[in-house]
């Protein structure tokens, strides 16, 4: 990797990590303003989403692109299938869609990077991969 | 010319450009504004004919006033003070000045401007939909415009399209800013350290990690909003609301949550607008002065302090939401810490000066402008720093004139500068030095006498966004200082004429300039 797409990918994490720091201490903050707070109940599989992330991140760099790819996109869709189940008028639902929502962008960046660029976009996956273990312990251990 | 071309000086052309075209716009916006403001029952045929609705019979609705101020604030902070400086000078330069051979990534660069551009296209929508503009400012506090059309005309599609306009130019900006940053990381000449480079280039960076930390942040915010918006959640919009004789049935959101959100974009993207004109204004003074900046480390790592201390003082944009004392020292202490590096550097800007020769060209005469204006602009900025006295100021046009002078017209005079300065760089030829100085002494004059006046209106509790002052007894003593405040703004509208005409004639007609005009030891005049 060039040292030009190793300071490009990280300069776009600080990006995105601001952009999800934004929304969790939005969420901080709405949750604490009123008592209609109720955090949603997420099925048990979305445990096993978590692996999805990291599991890619092994194959990329191994070198196995085409199922790093197939694994983003389990993990793209089995957040679909998530966001599909949410009530956008249930505040801590609303908030759940939109950081899936926002990270499942990520991930379809995420694949299509590793579908062009392979390798050289690893870093920007590891960060997809961790993120979405951080935003599911966000709702189901801090929430 | 290729339109979709990946070349930065390309790029930095066609920023320039939209740039140009979008403070036009905006100076007509502001121009019919101030017409409104003295003469509030005056009909209008052109009025009718181009707003209906909004001017019917050609008497302006305070609707179309506010929706007018809305989309001035709007173009004028995001698509010329942002663009122009930053993108344009930037993308021009910064490759040129580093020893580069282009940004880092050209494509990406390309997609910045053209994204940019969708942004502009479906801003200016908002004025033909169904309803208008949307009237909310170009702060868009819920719960106005987080309701939809129920709180007015132009807050249906009007401002669905300033948020979509807004999230498009918060992507260009993030895009933007990596690849600055990358730019300036990875590319600069095997010679040349951080301390190596010219000042203008510090301007750039630096503005680059504002952008790159606060447009993220804007963008979650306006994602929030259009949920609000059409999708029913309540993030912003409180409970026990009642608009136009209805009830909202929606509750537990907090205006105050977008207010948080919304200026910890805001007031970074104050220096994200002075932050290159700064770096510019030294390297001009210095050109001119025939002498080295004054204390160049000192005003690089001033550049940096100004930068980092803008993501902590958001909350003195919210003194009378309520938040706690405790929380107000704080950030009215943090405020005022901001005044250390500014001093630091606007002495070093007169140390430049002293005892230098110097050479008083046109970009010369608005480098002295930017510092006088950057001076007025921020003492006033001391003033509303401090909770006691922001809360009597606050709303008033005393805070008009304030960011006017130190956001607006400041930025515009580094604009100036720098297109004088880069102007044979650009086209081979130089802007017409005495039109330029007319241009200049003119426009001095003109931004002192418009807004000067407003900061006495403050004084006496004039509020802004009113559309019509003949209804408060209170605010008819300063109907003659605004009839005279609107007759500056037509003078100085008018001293732009010059400028228009110097800048195209110069393009065919100017003077053919040398490789290095200005005898100045950047490598933008050394490199081809």
């Amino acid at each position: 990797m060039t040292n030009v797409a190793r300071t490009g990918q990280a300069l776009l994490i600080a990006a995105s990590s601001m952009f999800f720091a934004a929304f969790t201490s939005a969420m901080v903050v709405r949750r604490g303003l009123s008592g209609d707070w109720i955090t949603p109940l997420l099925p048990t599989w979305v445990w096993a989403t978590l692996l999805l992330g990291p599991l890619a991140s092994w194959l990329i760099q191994r070198g196995h692109v085409r199922p790093a790819m197939a694994a983003g996109a389990a993990l793209v869709s089995s957040q679909l299938a998530l966001l599909a189940g949410l009530r956008l008028f249930v505040i801590g639902e609303a908030f759940f869609g939109v950081l899936i929502a926002a990270h499942a962008a990520h991930a379809v960046a995420g694949v299509a990077a590793i579908g062009r660029f392979g390798a050289r976009a690893s870093l920007f996956w590891h960060f997809v991969g961790a993120l979405w273990i951080y935003l599911v312990f966000l709702f189901e251990v801090w929430a | 010319m290729r339109i979709f071309s990946t070349d930065h000086k390309v790029i930095g052309k066609q920023y320039i450009g939209l740039a140009l075209f979008s403070v036009l716009f905006g100076m007509v916006l502001s121009l019919i504004m101030r017409f409104h403001l003295v003469h509030p029952d005056t009909k209008v045929k052109l009025f009718g004919l181009l707003w209906p609705d909004g001017a019917p019979g050609g008497q302006m609705t305070p609707e179309l006033y506010l929706s007018l101020m809305t989309m001035h604030g709007t173009i004028m902070v995001f698509f010329v003070l942002t663009t122009a400086p930053q993108s344009g000078f930037g993308n021009y330069f910064l490759p040129l000045q580093i020893g580069a051979h282009d940004m880092a990534f050209p494509v990406l660069n390309m997609l910045s401007f053209w994204t940019t551009a969708l942004s502009l296209l479906t801003l200016l929508a908002a004025l033909i939909v169904e309803g208008g503009a949307p009237l909310s400012g170009w702060t868009a506090y819920p719960p106005l415009s987080g309701l939809g059309k129920i709180t007015g005309p132009g807050q249906g599609l009007g401002q669905d399209l300033w948020i979509l306009s807004i999230a498009l130019f918060c992507v260009a900006s993030l895009m933007a800013a990596i690849n600055f940053i990358v730019t300036v990381i990875e590319l600069r000449a095997p010679d040349m350290g951080y301390f190596d480079m010219p000042l203008t280039c510090w301007g750039w960076f630096v503005t680059a990690l504002i952008s790159l930390f606060a447009f993220a942040v804007l963008l979650a915010g306006g994602i929030l909003l259009m949920l609000d918006r059409n999708a029913g959640t309540s993030f912003f919009i409180p409970g026990g609301l009642i608009v136009n004789d209805q009830i909202q049935t929606r509750s537990g959101g907090s205006p105050v949550l977008f207010q948080h959100l919304f200026w910890f974009f805001g007031h970074p993207e104050v220096y994200i607008a002075i932050l290159p004109g700064m770096g510019l204004i030294s390297t001009i003074l210095s050109v001119f002065s025939g002498k080295k900046v004054f204390g160049y480390k000192a005003m690089a790592i001033a550049l940096l302090a100004i930068g980092g201390l803008g993501f902590v003082v958001w909350g003195h944009h919210m003194f009378i939401s309520g938040m706690s004392p405790y929380s107000s020292i704080a950030f009215s202490v943090l405020t005022l810490a901001v005044g250390v590096p500014s001093a630091v550097k606007t002495f070093n800007w007169l140390a430049t000066l002293w005892g230098g020769r110097l050479r008083f060209t046109a970009a010369m005469h608005f480098a002295l402008g930017f510092v006088s204006l950057f001076i007025t602009g921020g003492i006033t900025g001391l003033i509303l720093g401090q909770p006691g006295l922001d809360i009597y100021f606050h709303d008033t046009y005393f805070v008009v004139a304030h960011f006017h002078l130190i956001m607006g017209v400041a930025a515009i005079f580094a604009i100036f500068a720098g297109l004088h300065y880069w102007f044979p760089k650009m086209y081979g030829r130089f802007l017409h030095e005495g039109l330029g100085k007319l241009h200049f002494y003119l426009t001095f004059v003109g931004v002192y006498a418009v807004f000067v006046p407003l900061h006495f209106a403050g004084f006496v509790g004039n509020p802004r966004r009113f559309p019509d002052f003949k209804e408060y007894e209170f605010l008819k003593s300063v109907m003659p200082l605004h009839i005279g405040v609107t007759h500056a703004a037509y003078f100085l509208a008018a001293a732009q004429l010059i400028f228009l005409f110097n800048y195209f004639w110069s393009q065919r007609r100017g003077a053919v300039a040398p490789t290095n005009p200005w005898g100045a030891t950047t490598r933008e005049w050394r490199d081809d």
